[in-house]
């Protein structure tokens, strides 16, 4: 229907109304006019019921109201109506106009799709053409290649007509002749061949351009989403994308490929691809603590999408491995050291800490740690398990196989690259060994001497790996009778060329045999006490500590005091243990220090 | 039996403690006797154990009280410490006072066996009987643990007091103590004084031949000694002697020569901390 027409129609009706307001008017003033004129001649009065002035006569039941009253009310409901009316036009006016305003999206709507259709058309139209000039251009060229071909082939006849004309003369000779075996001797020669090719039409490209006149239009290139925390294990992704809302997708392609950290391997390596009807897809059999590149394509009916953005995600790094021989501690702390567990590197560790006999998770965690240790404090006289994650972007690993950490002692290794190369320490790291006599050594191992990382020359050493922690630290080193030893301690940055206890940065427990007696030595700086021992002790405790300043030495045995230095360590120490004949001595770590020293 | 009647001579508040002296009747030694006693703080709260110190020749109980500076590591270690005279005094005995290595202030802790010291000069059992029941008797002292120390005789003092009474002492040590008084000159004139010429009887106090044949609990025996020590010199300490007796013995002993010093009380005020530390340990064990 015609809208204006429509509008036309609600007009007229609205000025018929507007007139038949008036025409009311006018009439309630006749009327009134009417009844004013006769009051004498009738009643004043109106009855409601008949809408008429009531007479004497009137039924009794009937409303009657005075004249004028009457009047009154009946003006009051005419404007009342009067009023809807007007409510009820300016609504079909507004009516009218929404009409309109749909008619006239409508109308653009159509002429915007009529526009794109005749846009189509002229495309497939001007493809066509093209394709028919490209073609008949071809087909030009092949019709007179074929009609050159013809000509030569009608030459070709018309020289086997003369051929055959000859042939057929004398065949008539021979007929003529007596000897009918001479036609066999003939040759006869006749044949055409016409194998021309016809080349077929490709009409795919246009068979898509008419498809893609189509209501859904191809989607466009969907979002990669950034990852997302704790989306990652170590051998699979969760990827997720978004579209523009009202695309139309059947299904996505989502392509992966690792990103190599290794830039000689950087050859494009082959992205693997999913079909993926969701805008997420959980990529497994990945490798742990590697980057990955995605990136999707969105298809429908209509088409492919363009390829989204790359988007990088990372998998969870694997697990690291705690070093339980390198891993040290003492009452109020524990250096806890560990190896990555992934080849390339992550971002940080976290440490995490419970205590042993509480049986809640995890009471304590240390984030953010950059390298492979941490020193961590704790409470003496209790048992902790510590384990540490791998931490990148993807998130945290599992966690490590755990160490147990009991705050009773002080633990800690003999640090075998420290040793002397004449020194052999046991597989537990406990026990220094020297087999060979000094002088035999020194001139068979000159060179190994000067590559040495210890004492080397003089001193037959071997440092442990004491924690950095100024408490008090308790140790035991257990020797032999004939076994020839310094025992003690130094800064790290004791001279190596020079005995232990020879300098003013070491301090030691020696043990010499002399022809008469066993020797003992408490050296510092180059200077020993003179300090005679009648019991041998065959398993000393050293005991350092840091607040007093003093390290002491006992016959832990015998709970017997031997000797104490008194000095005020400014760096850290570490302990030192060095053979000067052969022998061995075999260190306890992990001892509660006894009583008999600590109560007094 | 006698009634043990305590006099307190003086009374001298002291790193928190008290330092006093009293005086009684000895009945060993059969005269009025003096000794010094520190209290530590800790002694006004419960009974403490108790070092007795044994002085040295010509000492009297103040010497060690006066010079040695015991009182601040008593006191922290809550000990206290006893010091006796070393000799009777005043028994008018004919040569008592003649010199200075024989008689007054030198008893050597024995019990002489000969007229006419034999009735008074009987210190070893005065050391190891009735001074330890007076102060058990009078003082809060735990009678459970006690330990001896002292100074060249009284370093001879204590060491064969802790010999001839295994278990008795839970700890000893000695400042250049005479060790083997059989071999020097002091110990050879004041044991035939006291003890008569048979030397066998002069072996019962005599530390270094006392080891030898010691079974008891383990000692942990501390001995300080002067390197210029002019009696380390002139022999008549022999701690060698004690030490090699000790070494083949297996008796534990940690022997320090300590370099420059003498056989004053200088050198004992040197090393008291070491000393009352070592008895700490096992007194307060």
């Amino acid at each position: 229907m015609d809208v204006y027409e429509m509008r036309g129609r609600l007009q007229v009706i609205a000025e018929e109304m507007a007139v038949s307001e008036d025409e009311d008017g006018e009439g309630d003033e006749e009327a009134f006019v009417m009844v004013s004129k006769r009051p004498s001649t009738s009643s004043s009065s109106f009855c409601r019921d008949c809408a008429t002035p009531a007479h004497s006569g009137h039924p009794p039941n009937h409303r009657v109201l005075p004249l004028q009253e009457a009047a009154q009310d009946m003006k009051t409901e005419l404007s009342q109506s009067c009023s809807k009316l007007t409510e009820k036009i300016t609504q079909m006016e507004n009516f009218a106009s929404n009409l309109e305003e749909i008619f006239i999206t409508v109308e653009e709507n159509f002429g915007r799709q009529e526009q794109n259709l005749e846009q189509h058309y002229s495309d497939v139209l001007q493809t066509l053409s093209q394709r028919n000039s490209e073609n008949s251009a071809a087909l030009q060229d092949q019709k007179k290649q074929k009609l050159e071909a013809l000509y030569g082939q009608l030459l070709a006849c018309g020289r086997l007509l003369d051929t055959s004309k000859d042939l057929i003369e004398s065949a008539q000779e021979l007929h003529r002749c007596q000897n009918k075996h001479a036609f066999l001797q003939v040759e006869l020669k006749a044949g055409v061949s016409i194998d021309f090719t016809t080349p077929t039409a490709d009409l795919s490209a246009v068979k898509q351009m008419m498809e893609s006149i189509n209501v859904v239009p191809a989607p466009s290139a969907p979002v990669m989403n950034p990852q997302v925390v704790n989306s990652a294990t170590t051998s699979s992704l969760r990827v997720c994308w978004s579209l523009f809302s009202d695309d139309t997708v059947d299904f996505y392609q989502l392509y992966c490929r690792q990103i190599s950290e290794d830039i000689t391997t950087e050859t494009e390596q082959d992205a693997s691809v999913r079909r993926v009807k969701e805008t997420h897809y959980v990529v497994t059999d990945l490798l742990p603590n590697a980057q990955y590149e995605f990136w999707v394509t969105a298809t429908n009916t209509t088409g492919i999408s363009p390829a989204s953005e790359r988007a990088v995600y990372m998998t969870v790094p694997s697990p690291p491995v705690i070093k339980l021989q390198e891993s040290v501690s003492c009452l109020e702390a524990a250096l806890i050291r560990w190896d990555s567990g992934n080849t390339n590197p992550v971002e940080s560790y976290t440490l995490e800490l419970s205590e042993a006999d509480n049986h809640s998770s995890v009471t304590e965690s240390i984030v953010a740690i950059p390298t492979c240790e941490c020193l961590v404090q704790l409470q003496p006289w209790k048992r902790y398990i510590i384990n540490i994650r791998a931490v990148n972007i993807g998130g945290a690993s599992e966690r490590s196989q755990p160490i147990t950490i009991s705050t009773t002692g002080t633990l800690f290794h003999l640090l075998k690259e420290t040793a002397h190369p004449s020194l052999s320490v046991s597989p537990d790291g406990f026990t220094i060994a020297l087999w060979r006599s000094r002088s035999v050594m020194c001139t068979s191992m000159t060179e190994m001497y000067l590559s040495c990382l210890c004492w080397v020359c003089s001193c037959v050493a071997v440092l442990g790996d004491l924690i950095p922690v100024r408490g008090q630290h308790y140790w035991e080193v257990e020797v032999d009778e004939w076994a020839e030893y310094r025992v003690g301690v130094a800064y790290e940055d004791t001279q190596r060329t020079s005995y232990l206890g020879a300098n003013a940065t070491s301090w030691c427990m020696r043990h010499l045999l002399t022809p008469s007696r066993h020797k003992y030595e408490f050296l510092h700086n180059g200077w020993s006490a003179d300090v005679r021992i009648t019991v041998q002790p065959f398993r000393i405790g050293v005991f350092l500590d840091y607040e007093r300043g003093t390290l002491s030495f006992y016959n832990a045995l015998l709970q017997q005091h031997l000797y104490t230095f008194s000095c005020c360590f400014h760096h850290y120490v570490l302990p030192c243990f060095a053979l000067d004949k052969p022998g061995a001595l075999t260190l306890h770590t992990g001892l509660t220090a006894p009583k008999y020293i600590t109560h007094t | 039996v006698r009634t043990m009647a305590l006099t307190q001579v003086s009374a001298n508040k002291c790193c928190g403690g008290y330092q006093k002296v009293f005086e009684h009747d000895s009945s060993e030694l059969k005269c009025k006797m003096k000794f010094a006693i520190y209290l530590p703080p800790k002694a006004e709260s419960g009974k403490c154990p108790v070092l007795y110190w044994l002085s040295g020749l010509t000492c009297t109980e103040q010497n060690f009280i006066t010079k040695a500076g015991s009182q601040r590591a008593a006191s922290e270690h809550g000990i206290i410490i006893v010091a006796p005279d070393t000799s009777p005094r005043g028994c008018n005995i004919d040569g008592e006072d003649e010199s200075w290595d024989f008689g007054t202030g030198a008893g050597f802790y024995v019990d002489a066996t000969q007229d006419p010291w034999k009735t008074n000069y009987r210190m070893y059992s005065y050391i190891t009987e009735e001074l330890p029941r007076l102060i058990n008797s009078n003082f809060p002292a735990d009678p459970e643990k006690m330990s001896i120390s002292g100074h060249s005789m009284g370093g001879h003092g204590a060491l064969i007091c802790a010999l001839k009474n295994p278990g008795k002492y839970k700890a000893v040590s000695a400042f250049a103590p005479i060790c083997n008084p059989v071999q020097c000159a002091w110990g050879q004139k004041a044991f035939s004084g006291y003890l008569g010429p048979d030397k066998s009887t002069w072996e019962a106090y005599d530390a270094t031949i006392l080891a030898a044949s010691y079974s008891g609990p383990e000692l942990d025996i501390l001995i300080d000694q002067g390197r210029e020590d002019q009696f380390l010199s002139s022999s008549q300490l022999l701690p060698d002697n004690l030490i090699a007796a000790c070494s083949e013995k297996k008796i534990p002993v940690v022997f320090r020569l300590q370099q420059g010093y003498d056989h004053s009380y200088y050198f004992v005020y040197s090393f008291i901390n070491d000393h009352v530390k070592h008895h700490a340990k096992y007194l307060n064990a």
